[in-house]
């Protein structure tokens, strides 16, 4: 399904992403961690089709609009949480009866149903967080890149999270810079070293598969 | 100093006992002023958006000459829209010089050049972000157009008030393309102009303060969108 080789971005003259090899299938879930600046937000943020100035092949199989990019720090619109949570139903024309009941299921798993009338200035970064998420996941997307989606999260939000994410059969990518991932989050890791040093280093060592699902 | 006293005591009079050459220019002043800002928002807002969001050959030099246009003297633009409408001219054939719509053709001139400047810089100085969370939930075009909008709704809210100011306080184009005609072209700005000029001191009074009004009202709105902005 995701297919990527000897992909390269490059900003001002040096090259923030270097990835020789990817590769996933439907349906499958890969990790990305790695240092700071080796360009694991660069990578899911070509793989989700907003960063276009790229060299290499990168080959989806997904329709743009079936992807589904979460920001490390998310972007919420003005306005309630009930709206930003039915934003991608309604930009998919979904009737607005179900939009509302599908928005508020999500909010339900994610515990800020309760939330729903607040405005999103108000809300605390875990909580944005949260959001973030059932705006994303509320629209069924086949493919689901998320940048730190557990950042900002207390256990029970990470704990949510993961279990959402092990019980969706959707393609996943998420980035990911607490080394030890949670337990019930099994997953293909891929370990993405800095871009620059991957240039001496070799193509071997980009990435080495470190854990099985 | 006793001119001026005189002159707000009278005013106040006309205006308490509604006179109606003044009510019937205020109420000119205000259709035409907004019904020129709306014209000209439904063209201006597109391109403003369109210039902070494509990039294309003549971009800047366009975003150039428009800014440019913010500075044009009404007279000038007056005096253009008369050339054009005149019984001679190209667009003479319209029947439109010394009727309100006259005047609200001149003045889309000027509040274009606003709306389309204040429109770009709201939309360009948006988190980009914004954008990119429309796309990737999937929004087509117009959806992700009416999203930035959305986040930039003081900023717009901003440019549509200036724009609204800038008409409903100028004079030239009114005078020109208008010609002042009693109870069919005359504008608050033309009006106390006239009056002044006859002795008609109060009555001029009166027009300003119904202006100052006016832009007091406007000045307090935009405070207002301000602070639900920082709220929000």
């Amino acid at each position: 399904m995701l297919r990527i080789r000897d992909l390269s971005v490059e900003k001002a003259g040096s090259t923030i992403c270097l990835v020789h090899d990817l590769e996933m299938r439907r349906g499958e879930r890969v990790a990305v961690i790695g240092p700071n600046g080796s360009g694991k937000t660069t990578l899911l943020r070509v793989v989700s089709g907003l960063e276009r100035g790229f060299a290499g092949e990168c080959q989806t199989g997904v329709p743009l609009r079936d992807r589904v990019y979460v920001h490390q720090s998310p972007y919420l619109f003005r306005g309630s949480v009930l709206m930003n949570a039915t934003y991608g139903l309604a930009a998919r024309h979904v009737p607005r009866q179900q939009q509302v009941s599908v928005a508020h299921r999500w909010l339900r798993i994610f515990g800020i149903d309760h939330l729903a009338g607040r405005r999103c200035a108000h809300l605390s970064r875990g909580e944005r967080r949260r959001l973030a998420l059932v705006r994303a996941f509320a629209i069924q997307a086949d493919m689901l890149l998320l940048d730190e989606p557990l950042a900002d999260l207390d256990q029970e939000g990470v704990e949510t999270v993961c279990r959402v994410i092990s019980t969706l059969s959707r393609s996943t990518i998420l980035i990911s810079s607490p080394i030890p991932l949670p337990k019930p989050l099994s997953m293909r890791t891929y370990w993405l070293a800095d871009a620059a040093s991957n240039s001496v280093t070799g193509p071997e060592s980009f990435f080495c598969q470190a854990g099985g699902p | 100093m006793q001119l001026l006293w005189d002159g707000v005591t009278g005013a106040v009079q006309r205006l308490v006992h509604g006179d109606p050459l003044i009510l019937s220019a205020a109420w000119r002043s205000l259709w035409i002023s907004v019904m020129a800002v709306c014209l000209a928002a439904i063209s201006g807002m597109p391109i403003g958006s369109l210039l902070a969001q494509k990039r294309f050959i003549g971009r800047s030099a366009m975003l150039i000459l428009i800014r440019a246009g913010m500075s044009v003297p009404t007279v000038l633009i007056g005096l253009l829209c008369y050339a054009m409408l005149s019984r001679r001219g190209p667009l003479g054939g319209l029947d439109l010089l010394y009727t309100p719509w006259g005047i609200i053709a001149g003045e889309i001139l000027l509040a274009w050049p606003i709306i389309v400047t204040w429109t770009h810089g709201a939309i360009s100085s948006l988190d980009p972000r914004a954008a990119e969370t429309a796309i990737t939930l999937g929004a087509g075009p117009v959806r992700r157009w009416r999203t930035c909008l959305s986040e930039a709704r003081l900023a717009i809210a901003l440019a549509l008030l200036t724009a609204f100011a800038r008409c409903f306080t100028e004079l030239g184009i009114a005078m020109m393309v208008g010609g002042n005609i009693k109870y069919r072209t005359r504008t608050l700005t033309t009006a106390t102009a006239l009056e002044t000029a006859r002795g008609e001191f109060d009555r001029g009074v009166a027009m300003s303060l119904i202006l100052l009004f006016i832009a007091v009202i406007v000045t307090l709105l935009i405070a207002w969108l301000g602070r639900q902005e920082r709220e929000a």
